[in-house]
């Protein structure tokens, strides 16, 4: 199992101005010499996660106190030269929100050089509520996507004459990168899901597919992700094409873990602040899922506690547990909550752990990314067994 | 035209008619002179009261918008000019002659688009608080953005009507599946520039057509002085404020609207006389 690190870099001095945390709230509330000062713990604790045996994942918002990455390739870009060993994964970059796709290539292509190839880029859909910063029209957006998609994989890995594009969304005279990446004939692709048709799309196309904070939806995501994969490749899908997202607070002492949790709950509880005529500009959906929202009123999309029942809207940190958002405790007791949820959707081979999260501050993040990558990382290799492959040929 | 069987959430007297490709929900109503009635962001659902007065002495035909109610969205329609154009052949596949052509809100935008192309079928226009020209300048916003609005709030001020409370959740799915489409539509034709077509406000010079621009005076979303702004853009066009009235003049004064519609209409035969 592959851990990687995760933040989503908040400037959580603004979680005390009521209101909405995102679209709306005045940038006068953003101190920049303190937000410089955070970005840098934060960078900081990337460096340190690098140190430990992690591997990184960046994401990326706009107009929001919840997230101060505002491009995934900047903030990579830092590290690329940071850090040593981790992998760096975009996840991701909003293509359909993005003006013009050539220069995600471009972006791509050069943190790919400067960190000799770890770059791996994750290209995402992204949040119903980003385009309302990007102006990009929410009606046919995932046409808009995947033009987006297929003109940056040309890019990435044209190995003829410099080319032109003239599509529904995009026109280029002439593209080549300058540089072109190291990895061949692209870095690593992942999309994210959660649905199992988003999954069945992405296991066509072979790409990791990733589940953020779905508790059991994870096991039909990744149930139609192996389905669709054995399908469409003739061999079962390897645990590496699967990734899951939670929160992570670990402590030698169970107390010090749940007070931990407790700090980093305020992601989920700034996350959800955002006022409702932006959570889905109407075309973003599909009509049929909108008449499907609309019929099932709001609690139809909540996660679910193991007993079926929606999470309520101020779950405790146990109940984030139960419904497998959070991994919370002792090194023993967060790898079996992590092994019971592996088992229960099914398996999968790259955690994405938010080991710092809402206010949760550097010294206690620190203390978390060392004590899991010292007892409970090498455990995980346990869990996840990379070579399906192996085994499938051995039976044929 | 073929009648097919009406389905929850659509009018009496709704056909579907085939133009080109595009199958069109079409409402017919009444006998008389022809009238092209535009409904705009909510639907020709939303039109039902003043439909049945023009009807009265007209023959009212009022289109859904493709995207909008039950007709096609052709994959190739992003823009206002699309439906216009459309719309032109729409007349010539029915060969109406002397048309009144009346829009509100977007579908003025519709109708304005339509005067500046082609008025060769078109006798009089009535541009109800249309769209169209530009609705801000740089950090001045003059027509109130109802994508930054929540949907409680957009209805209210929509209107000065009071707005009847509904649970959506209880509604028919025909009923749901309109309202979907019609603001998924609304959003393709009007999301980015807001509201606008950039370059109409260049072409308004050509329009022809005796035109009488009507507006709420109590419009919150596009107010009266937009409203003056767009009227003295259209050569010899009449403005007329109707008094305790909103954005959807269909709404809030369909009685005032139908007698300026009808008074206009006489002056016009008048004066051509």
């Amino acid at each position: 199992m592959k851990v990687w690190q995760f933040s989503e870099q908040a400037y959580h001095p603004a979680f005390e101005v009521p209101g909405p945390m995102r679209i709306t709230l005045p940038q006068h509330h953003c101190d920049p010499v303190e937000a410089g000062r955070l970005i840098n713990r934060y960078l900081d604790e990337y460096v340190l996660a690098d140190e430990l045996g992690y591997n990184i994942m960046i994401n990326e918002h706009h107009a929001a106190a919840t997230c101060m990455s505002t491009s995934c390739m900047t903030t990579l870009a830092i590290l690329a030269r940071q850090t040593k060993r981790a992998r760096l994964l975009a996840l991701g970059i909003p293509i359909g929100n993005r003006a013009n796709p050539v220069r995600v290539a471009e972006e791509i292509a050069m943190a790919d050089v400067i960190s000799n190839g770890r770059l791996e880029v994750g290209l995402v859909k992204g949040a119903a509520y980003e385009v309302f910063m990007s102006n990009r029209q929410p009606v046919r957006f995932m046409d808009r996507y995947w033009e987006a998609h297929d003109l940056i994989l040309e890019a990435l890995s044209n190995t003829g004459d410099n080319f032109s594009w003239d599509g529904e969304f995009f026109n280029y005279r002439a593209v080549g990168l300058w540089p072109r990446p190291i990895q061949q004939p692209m870095p690593p692709i992942w999309m994210t899901a959660s649905s199992a048709g988003s999954a069945a799309q992405q296991a066509k196309l072979g790409y990791v597919c990733a589940t953020f904070l779905s508790g059991a939806v994870a096991r039909s995501v990744f149930a139609s992700y192996r389905k669709t994969y054995q399908e469409t490749h003739g061999r079962p899908a390897s645990d590496d094409r699967l990734g899951y997202l939670g929160l992570v607070s670990v402590a030698n002492d169970r107390e010090t873990a749940f007070q931990r949790a407790e700090q980093m709950k305020a992601y989920f509880t700034t996350a959800a602040r955002l006022d409702p005529q932006f959570r889905n500009p109407a075309g973003f959906a599909s009509v049929k899922d909108n008449v499907r929202i609309l019929k099932a009123g709001p609690n139809a999309v909540r996660p679910r506690l193991r007993d079926g029942s929606p999470l309520p809207s101020n779950p405790t940190i146990d109940q984030y547990i139960d419904a497998g958002l959070m991994f919370v405790g002792t090194p023993d007791e967060v790898f079996e909550q992590i092994s019971r949820f592996h088992a229960e959707v099914g398996g999968f081979g790259n955690l994405l752990m938010m080991g710092q999260a809402g206010t949760l501050g550097h010294a206690e993040t620190v203390e978390n990314l060392t004590l899991f990558s010292r007892e409970v990382m090498p455990r995980l290799a346990e869990l996840s067994v990379d070579t399906p492959d192996i085994r499938y040929e051995a039976f044929a | 035209m073929n009648s097919e069987a009406t389905n929850a959430g659509t009018l009496s007297g709704t056909h579907f008619v085939h133009v080109g490709d595009v199958r069109l929900e079409l409402l017919i109503k009444g006998e008389g002179k022809p009238v092209l009635l535009l409904h705009g962001m909510d639907g020709v659902e939303a039109l039902t009261p003043l439909i049945d007065l023009l009807a009265a002495t007209h023959k009212i035909y009022a289109p859904s918008h493709p995207g909008f109610g039950g007709s096609d969205l052709p994959r190739s329609f992003s823009t206002v000019d699309d439906i216009a154009y459309f719309y032109l052949d729409l007349l010539d596949q029915l060969d109406l002659r002397d048309v009144l052509i009346a829009g509100f809100s977007f579908g003025g935008w519709v109708a304005a688009e339509m005067l500046v192309k082609n008025s060769g079928r078109l006798a009089l226009a009535v541009l109800g608080a249309p769209f169209g020209i530009e609705t801000a300048h740089r950090t001045d916003r003059r027509v109130l953005d109802i994508f930054m609005c929540d949907g409680g709030t957009v209805e209210r001020k929509s209107q000065v009507t009071p707005v009847p409370s509904h649970d959506l959740a209880t509604l028919p799915e025909e009923v749901l599946e309109r309202k979907v489409r019609n603001a998924e539509a609304t959003m393709l034709y009007g999301w980015s520039p807001y509201m606008c077509n950039p370059k109409l406000r260049h072409r308004l010079h050509r329009v022809t057509t005796p035109t009488l621009v009507l507006w709420g005076e109590e419009d919150a979303i596009a107010p009266l002085d937009f409203g003056r702004d767009y009227a003295a853009l259209i050569p010899q066009a009449v403005f007329e404020a109707i008094p305790n009235c909103g954005h959807r003049i269909y709404v809030d004064s369909p009685e005032a609207a139908a007698r300026s519609i009808d008074s206009f209409a006489q002056r016009a035969v008048a004066a051509a006389a």
